[in-house]
């Protein structure tokens, strides 16, 4: 039970003592400017190596046979064609007789093969005899009376229950309820670089190339996985293409394909198809709610009630945060993870945050339909109050004024003509922060400067904040620092999620350079018949502070150190990273009636993310994380046959998303804490775009759609049933 | 360096030494106002290094609540 009201405390680490001695610059000259990406050009040159671009001498390809059945057992597994099949070099099988398959696309066996025909054509020799199961599709089913149990601890797993105040005064309190039900489907994740690896081995030492958001934790899952210790395995991620937390590991098909690789003798690549993405490299889970909630009079939140429910699909949860942000203070919410046999949920950009958003969201645009009220005004009235990390009674109001929210017309676009237009809005939250990362710095006689850090960048712009850090401090060009990443042979840094990276590597970052500086005066200082104290570095010099004439170009500098790098460890510390964002985002919408297609025409987006280190990066990850909400809005949605179990759109034709003309214009103002430090920005932006475009849409045609993706179908069928019904909201 | 031994606190020294979860790999700073915006909830999918999915090789879920002492395929 919850014994804590909603109300946010400020302290640290939310707003943390500024370092004592490396403190963030007050007059930055790089951080906080728009800066490219440092690896953009060999990006878009196609210089970059991903892992599927790694090709090893002699290097096999690997395939993974997966179960055509949602729910199956092994009877029986035959290897031998595939086995003397051209070109195989390596076959296993990944179950034994007697296990399950739990769902479609569960990994059964394997193999390698001199070329990826070869490997196609022996994976078909592969004979699986199935005792098929009944199975369970969809959370209806799974509920319905009789289904089958086909997961040893039955199909729902309850949670707990939640609450706080007093639910029945509440109630008592309200002038109005509001009775609904929302939900938001199943999301899968569509990194453009699909998951997978290439593996080789040198004896009893593993080196693999992953697409992966953690070299150093899928290293210690290697190790685990195959008993071998730590220091023999070496992960590689120098370029990677998303992975939105589904990438934490070596998964399945990491395993497999060291296994192959070990098997074959030879490096064995083994990277994931489109339709094996979809089935078994994770998604976001649905998520389900009848909801009961009160609003006193004068516009007061006064009683929520909710039960919710979704699935994760085989064995996993589906939990989401709700109420979201918004202060009821008499509240109870009790929660079901249903099981399916679909594919299991993984982490998810803001995993929880989308789905309780647009719960909340929605259900506040309805309560405050009840009171005839602006909803922006509703929603401020019932915000917590104003801290660091709760700042949205600041930012609606500025997002709204950037936006022209004062246009906006009651519920129903009255102007004539079949293009209805809407808008509407919603806030987000999220924790970000990070710390552990270390990180080796190598200043060289010749000036120039490596800095070595086992982060990863996901492509979201990480090289390029470690460049800038490290040339801010040192207080020289971005051209004179090599940024170098992705490799667990580098010193350790977490895994890439939560939005932990940037406030996690960046004052790793900060404070070894600085340590390296400081080594480097004290190299200088003598010559300069001055005390190492007073130097400081800027503009391409180290040179008494406030005599720029007094020392040393920077090259001249390094050359003191005759002909021995200058190289020192460092690591994360307190004081120049925090925790805990807010945003608030503006949709509008056209709405065609006759066809019922929605297209979202403007998105405003005021977010903070504490010190902001690339303002250029930090605007395109808003950029992608709202594009990223407009698919889960319109787009995106997993189905499975509730007959046969399986995925009818394992693919980017039916499994839809955003095309170049389904994206909004964007309009982001980022909101700089420098005094808080760097939070990260890897979620929060995605979380609010659904729900504003839902309560757009809704702002639109007069009629509320209660679940995601707003298709042309759920249009048309929620206009007529408006018409039925005679009225709007 | 080796990776620091996998720890959350979401699991004891009770669980099994095989339960992960993301949060175990991400070097996280929790806001002390986390729970102050909303109520607990539980959006972790965990998963196990022996079948590297969300269920133990004896199928059952792989979980906090059911990795542990009294489970045939739990170790430590």
């Amino acid at each position: 039970m919850a014994d804590t009201p909603q109300v946010p405390e400020v302290n640290a680490p939310s707003r943390p003592q500024p370092h004592e001695k490396y403190p963030w610059p007050a007059e930055p000259t790089l951080v906080g400017k728009r800066i490219q990406r440092v690896d953009g050009p060999i990006k878009v040159t196609g210089q970059a190596k991903y892992s599927y671009d790694i090709n090893r001498p002699g290097g096999l390809h690997g395939r993974i046979l997966r179960s055509p059945h949602p729910h199956a057992r092994i009877v029986a597994i035959d290897l031998s064609a595939a086995s003397k099949a051209p070109g195989v070099k390596a076959v296993m099988a990944v179950l034994q007789p007697g296990a399950k398959v739990m769902f479609q696309g569960e990994e059964v066996a394997a193999l390698a093969a001199a070329t990826e025909e070869q490997a196609d054509d022996a994976l078909r020799l592969i004979k699986v005899q199935y005792e098929v199961l009944p199975h369970i599709a969809t959370e209806a089913l799974a509920l319905r009376e009789g289904a089958p149990q086909v997961f040893k601890d039955g199909n729902i797993k309850a949670g707990d229950t939640e609450e706080a105040g007093d639910l029945e005064a509440g109630f008592k309190a309200a002038a109005h309820t509001v009775l609904a039900g929302y939900a938001t489907q199943v999301q899968t994740h569509v990194s453009l670089e699909t998951h997978g690896c290439v593996c080789e081995w040198d004896g009893d030492k593993l080196t693999s190339w992953v697409s992966t958001q953690a070299v150093h934790g899928t290293r210690e899952q290697f190790a685990k996985a195959l008993d071998i210790p730590q220091a023999n395995v070496r992960v590689i991620t120098e370029y990677m293409g998303g992975g939105f937390g589904s990438k934490f590991g070596p998964d399945a098909q990491g395993i497999i394909c060291a296994k192959l690789a070990k098997q074959a003798g030879a490096a064995v690549k083994l990277l994931l198809d489109r339709k094996d993405e979809h089935l078994a490299s994770g998604n976001r889970p649905s998520s389900a709610s009848k909801i009961k909630a009160g609003v006193s009079a004068d516009g007061m939140l006064t009683a929520f009630d909710a039960e919710t429910w979704g699935t994760g699909g085989a064995g996993a949860g589906s939990g989401f945060p709700l109420p979201y942000i918004y202060v009821f203070p008499n509240r109870r919410r009790k929660h079901r993870d249903i099981f399916t046999n679909a594919g299991p949920q993984r982490a998810m950009r803001a995993p929880g945050h989308p789905q309780g958003c647009f719960h909340t969201e929605m259900l506040m645009d309805e309560l405050a339909d009840k009171l005839r009220m602006d909803p922006l005004a509703f929603r401020i009235k019932n915000l917590p109050p104003e801290a660091p990390n709760a700042m949205w009674r600041k930012y609606f109001p500025i997002a709204a004024e950037r936006f022209g929210w004062s246009k906006r017309h009651v519920t129903g676009d009255p102007t004539p003509g079949p293009i209805k237009r809407g808008m509407g809005c919603a806030a987000n939250r999220w924790g970000g922060g990070g710390q552990g990362t270390k990180a080796h710095c190598e200043i060289n006689p010749d000036g120039s400067v490596v800095m070595r850090c086992g982060t990863q960048d996901l492509g979201v712009g990480t090289k390029t904040i470690v460049a800038i850090i490290t040339a801010e401090t040192l207080g020289i060009p971005m051209e004179l620092v090599r940024a170098e990443i992705g490799d667990s042979n580098y010193p350790f840094s977490g895994g890439s999620g939560g939005s932990t990276t940037a406030p996690g590597v960046s004052p790793a970052i900060r404070v070894t350079s600085g340590m390296a500086l400081d080594a480097l005066k004290a190299k200088v200082a003598p010559g300069l018949g001055v005390d190492a104290a007073t130097l400081v570095a800027s503009n391409g010099r180290i040179h008494v502070k406030g005599d720029p004439s007094k020392g040393l170009a920077w090259r001249d500098a390094c050359k003191q150190l005759g002909m021995e790098p200058l190289a020192v460890d460092g690591q994360w510390e307190r004081g120049l990273s925090a925790s805990g964002t807010s945003g608030v985002q503006f949709a509008e919408v056209e709405v065609d009636i006759e066809t019922g297609v929605s297209k979202v025409t403007r998105v405003t987006c005021v977010q903070d993310c504490g010190l902001i280190v690339d303002q250029l990066t930090a605007e395109s990850q808003c950029i992608g994380g709202i594009i990223g909400g407009v698919n889960y809005a319109l787009f995106e949605d997993r189905i499975l046959d509730r007959v046969t179990g399986h995925m009818v759109n394992p693919n980017m034709e039916w499994y839809r998303i955003a095309g170049p003309s389904d994206i909004p214009t964007i309009d982001i103002t980022l909101m700089n804490q420098p005094e808080r430090g760097v939070i990260g920005i890897g979620e929060p932006p995605t979380i609010s775009t659904a729900a504003a475009v839902a309560n757009a849409v809704a702002n639109a045609i007069g009629a509320r759609i209660r679940s995601i993706p707003i298709t042309p179908e759920k249009v048309i069928t929620a206009l007529a049933e408006r018409e039925k019904t005679g009225g709007t909201l | 360096m080796d990776h620091p031994k996998p720890a959350s606190p979401l699991v004891s020294h009770a669980t099994c030494e095989h339960l992960r979860h993301k949060g175990m790999y991400v070097m996280s700073v929790v806001d002390p106002a986390e729970f102050q915006f909303y109520d607990k909830y539980d959006a972790t999918a965990y998963w196990c290094t022996k079948t590297q999915k969300p269920l133990g090789p004896d199928g059952k879920a792989a979980h906090a609540s059911a990795c542990h002492d009294g489970r045939e395929c739990c170790s430590h």
